[in-house]
């Protein structure tokens, strides 16, 4: 058997899981391998500390206290009838705090954007405020800019302005 | 008397109301179950309230009990689910993994040494070295820890593990393999 084959099965070999045929095939290897045996040994002293960790001895009333337990009713919130009911509230209310979430500030945000942003001095009617897109696109841009220069490109004939 | 009657046929006396049955099951199982719970989540005090709550669920259940399957696998997979459910509220509800407190490893280790022959300084070293392998078996991941305690302190199969935690044996063979990795590696730092 090979070193990595063996070390693959070394874990269930301390367990004596493996078959007899391999078990047989694992104590043979290790026998003449130092590295695998290290392996090994290092397994085993894992092992051996665990065994370290002390037992807990049951408390000596644990009988009594357990028929006492027994005895107490169950503690309830709400009727069982009621608290079925809850358990099953609990994803729709979380999904509709989201939802609801969303909602909200989605609101605040176009609320936030139109009022400071877009807010003009020239905007006398109420109803401009949700047109300017389209106003605005008439406007005559100022000469120089970006826009102003992009209008006349698309709009050269090849004729000499008169 | 009582320790030749198998626990399963006291589960079927127990599903007739016999409490006196219940009695010798309990104090038959009590110290398996609550070692194997303490040894799980570290913390004496809740693995005695687990272990409690254990033998309640057994009493609740004793009508469900099927006789064809062993009852030692039976009452560890209550054991196993009851633990793993109690990790997972626990993490929902704090931010911090269950702290032993440090009292638990000292009464543990005091119990060891019940016949009084301790020195402190032996008390103070086997209570750090326990400190040191509780917080390393509580390192590993839920199912790693859970197959690795049946297996170490319980000495089952892993076909009985596999049953007890509802998976294959190739399964519990890959955790217990996973879990001595991540323990050798935890450890190290403490080996003599």
């Amino acid at each position: 058997m090979k070193c990595h084959i063996v070390q693959k099965k070394l874990s269930a070999y301390q367990d004596r899981e493996l078959e007899l045929r391999e078990q047989e095939q694992v104590t043979s290897h290790l026998l003449s391998c130092r590295t695998c045996r290290e392996q090994y040994a290092e397994l085993e002293r894992v092992w051996q500390t665990l065994g370290e960790l002390p037992e807990v001895q049951a408390d000596p009333f644990f009988y009594q206290r357990l028929t006492k337990k027994m005895e107490e009713p169950p503690k309830r919130l709400f009727l069982p009838v009621f608290e079925g009911f809850f358990q099953r509230l609990r994803v729709p209310v979380y999904a509709s705090i989201l939802f609801i979430g969303i909602l909200v500030g989605t609101y605040l945000g176009n609320f936030l954007t139109r009022d400071g942003l877009f807010r003009t001095n020239h905007v006398s009617h109420p109803e401009e405020m949700t047109d300017f897109i389209s106003l605005r696109a008439f406007d005559p841009l100022a000469p120089g800019t970006l826009g102003d220069g992009y209008v006349r490109m698309v709009s050269y004939t090849g004729k000499e302005p008169r | 008397m009582d320790k030749e009657i198998p626990s399963e046929d006291l589960m079927a006396r127990i599903t007739e109301g016999d409490e006196y049955a219940f009695e010798l099951l309990v104090g038959r199982h009590q110290s398996s179950i609550l070692n194997l719970i303490y040894r799980f989540i570290g913390d004496r005090t809740k693995s005695q309230d687990l272990a409690q709550e254990v033998f309640i669920r057994v009493w609740q259940a004793a009508g469900s009990y099927q006789p064809k399957a062993k009852f030692t696998t039976w009452i560890y997979r209550i054991t196993a689910n009851l633990c793993l459910n109690e990790l997972k509220s626990a993490r929902r509800g704090r931010w911090f993994p269950f702290h032993r407190s440090d009292g638990d490893s000292e009464n543990a280790i005091e119990e060891t040494f019940s016949d009084g022959s301790p020195t402190a300084e032996d008390l103070l070293l086997a209570k750090e070295r326990s400190r040191q392998i509780s917080e390393a078996i509580q390192s590993l991941p839920a199912n790693q820890r859970m197959a690795l305690v049946l297996r170490r302190y319980d000495d089952l199969s892993y076909q009985e593990i596999a049953k007890i935690l509802d998976c294959s044996v190739s399964a519990v063979e890959s955790l217990i393999v996973r879990a001595k990795r991540n323990l050798q590696k935890k450890l190290a730092p403490y080996e003599r």
